[in-house]
């Protein structure tokens, strides 16, 4: 589905991401594992297009998407969930969500559109009960949901999450996280960035550690799960407790 | 329940639609020049606020150059016509102007944000108001330019009060209908985006650079229109008109009325323009009270501007929004209480 090859990216004249390849089929979750400051979420914003790609292709079904603009890698399929969410606060949760369908504006899309939206509905009930509610007013994790629903309103072959647990109560990660597997078995390729390595791993099928904006290791998340340098590294003994 | 919610909206809206219109109407009845003259102004400045407002009340990006491109399209017009041009052509010519020049400014300067736009568009102020002063064969230098004709289409020309007047307000209601439609469909839901956040709209697929371009050339646009008809309505333009000070004045407008809000937009340049004027609508008041709101106008200004965005930052809107909500909280409270009773 979506291959990254090469890619190089960063803020200013130091490269964050220094030649980072990976691949996503479709239906799979996978996952960047690494330290603060490796470069996983410079890499997801490279992908989405929120940062220019100096060099290296994005390619999403055989078509090379490196120099395009954010709104037409959203337009192919290429959603962001962005860390911190960056909802419209403001603005109710049906707008939220109609913001998500801004590029399916076709006539022909309307019934599609409105199907994603009774599906954002059906995975996060409580949307639905707070369709009328200033997204502001949402708790963090309905907040988080609404992130999601978003992008999902976008029709995205290819969902990019940055940190979609962060700060939220356990209880709300594994409803989010059961969701995500949902919408995984509906066929979307997912990329998920994730301070908790361990939560991670078990979702995703595979898993890239990044160390210094390079892939260090790369394999199926069992193994890196038992690998015994990522155990020490990266689900070290503040995520002790298995 | 969505449904009835939606036709009570769209009910509401023709009702105020239709106060408006009758206000606007009313100004005629008592006969009073004066009365004319200064709501005729009211709605010149209805079209250029109205086209801030959607610049700055919903995509959150200011523009503290606005009485340059209002000056771009008196200038334009008044010169054209002045050289034979017909006032239809002229009208196009001075709105084509000031959209055109508004897209070269909006091109490099909405990169920038927040104070830095703002430095940007007050210093093209300033470079529109020195070439108005000093290209003096062309706009007349500081003197100004004298004896524009009245507006005129075919052969009829708008050269009474009243006709001024309504020409005006035609051209205000159509420019505010064609407003409010924009912001309730998707444009509008673009533009409220961006205001909230513009990764979040850059994340949704928005081509943030795109609209805000689009949208600061709208609203150029207007403020070029606005100053097409301000021209042939007084028929004499002068550097001065179009300083920095009005562009601070639409600002104000704007913020009093509360940003994102159309409505809104329309009391606070309505209470703004008429202040002082304010002897016009209440005749009880003192000479004295009058000369004062005159001299002390761009410092009450000043004051309203910093009062709103410390105590009212929703401004006049966002003050009757919540207190709509208060009273409607009261009349829910005691149910339910008394639902709490009955368990």
């Amino acid at each position: 589905m979506l291959s990254v090859e090469g890619l190089v990216a960063g803020y200013g004249r130091i490269p964050v991401v220094d030649g980072i390849s990976l691949q996503v089929d479709a239906g799979e979750m996978i996952t960047l594992v690494g330290a603060n400051g490796a470069g996983k979420s410079t890499l997801l914003k490279a992908i989405a297009g929120a940062l220019p790609v100096r060099s290296g292709r994005v390619v999403l079904e055989g078509r090379d998407l490196a120099k395009a603009p954010v709104h037409r890698r959203v337009s192919k399929g290429i959603v962001l969930v962005p860390e911190g969410r960056m909802l419209f606060s403001a603005m109710t949760v049906d707008e939220n969500l109609a913001l998500g369908a801004y590029l399916r504006n076709r006539r022909a899309e309307r019934e599609s559109v409105e199907r994603d939206r009774e599906r954002v509905f059906e995975l996060f009930p409580v949307l639905g009960d707070r369709r009328a509610q200033a997204a502001g007013t949402l708790s963090g994790g309905e907040q988080q949901m609404l992130a999601i629903g978003r992008a999902i309103m976008s029709d995205p072959k290819v969902l990019l999450l940055d940190e979609p647990s962060l700060g939220l109560a356990p209880k709300v990660i594994t409803e989010i996280f059961s969701v995500l597997d949902r919408l995984c078995e509906t066929g979307i390729a997912m990329v998920l960035v994730e301070q908790d390595a361990r939560l991670a791993l078990k979702h995703a099928s595979r898993g890239y550690v990044i160390r210094s904006g390079a892939v260090a290791l790369e394999g199926p998340a069992s193994d890196l799960l038992g690998n015994d340098d990522v155990r020490l590294i990266y689900l070290g003994a503040w995520h002790g407790r298995e | 329940m969505i449904a009835s919610a939606a036709i009570r909206r769209q009910g509401l809206r023709l009702a105020a639609l239709a106060c408006v219109v009758a206000l606007v109407l009313s100004v005629l009845l008592p006969g009073d020049r004066y009365l004319v003259r200064i709501f005729t102004l009211v709605g010149v400045n209805l079209i250029m606020v109205t086209g801030l407002s959607l610049l700055f009340g919903y995509a959150g990006q200011i523009s503290m150059g606005h009485a340059a491109f209002f000056g771009l399209g008196a200038y334009t017009s008044g010169v054209l016509t002045k050289g034979g041009m017909p006032w239809v052509l002229a009208l196009g010519a001075g709105v084509a102007v000031a959209a055109v020049v508004g897209l070269l400014l909006a091109m490099p300067s909405l990169r920038l944000k927040g104070h830095y736009l703002a430095m940007a568009t007050l210093g093209f102020g300033e470079i529109v108001l020195f070439v108005f002063g000093e290209f003096e064969s062309v706009t007349g230098g500081s003197n100004g330019l004298r004896q524009i004709p009245a507006a005129q289409v075919g052969s009829y020309a708008f050269d009474t009060p009243v006709a001024k007047y309504l020409l005006i307000w035609s051209v205000a209601f159509l420019v505010l209908i064609m407003a409010s439609n924009l912001v309730r469909k998707r444009p509008g839901r673009a533009l409220r985006a961006i205001h909230g956040s513009e990764r979040g709209a850059q994340a949704c697929g928005i081509d943030t650079r795109r609209v805000k371009v689009q949208v600061f050339t709208l609203s150029a646009a207007l403020a070029g229109l606005a100053g097409v008809l301000y021209a042939h309505y007084v028929g004499f333009i002068s550097p001065s008109t179009f300083s920095v000070s009005l562009s601070l004045v639409l600002v104000t407008m704007v913020a009093l009325g509360g940003m994102g809000s159309l409505p809104g937009a329309v009391i606070g340049t309505v209470l703004l323009t008429l202040l002082p004027y304010a002897d016009a609508i209440l005749p009880g008041l003192s000479r004295e009270t009058v000369a004062f709101l005159q001299d002390w106008e761009t410092d009450i200004h000043g004051m309203v501007l910093i009062l709103v965005m410390l105590f009212m930052p929703h401004g006049l809107a966002g003050l009757v929004r919540s207190i709509g909500t208060r009273l409607f909280a009261k009349r829910v409270r005691p149910a339910l209480s008394r639902a709490g009773d009955t368990r």
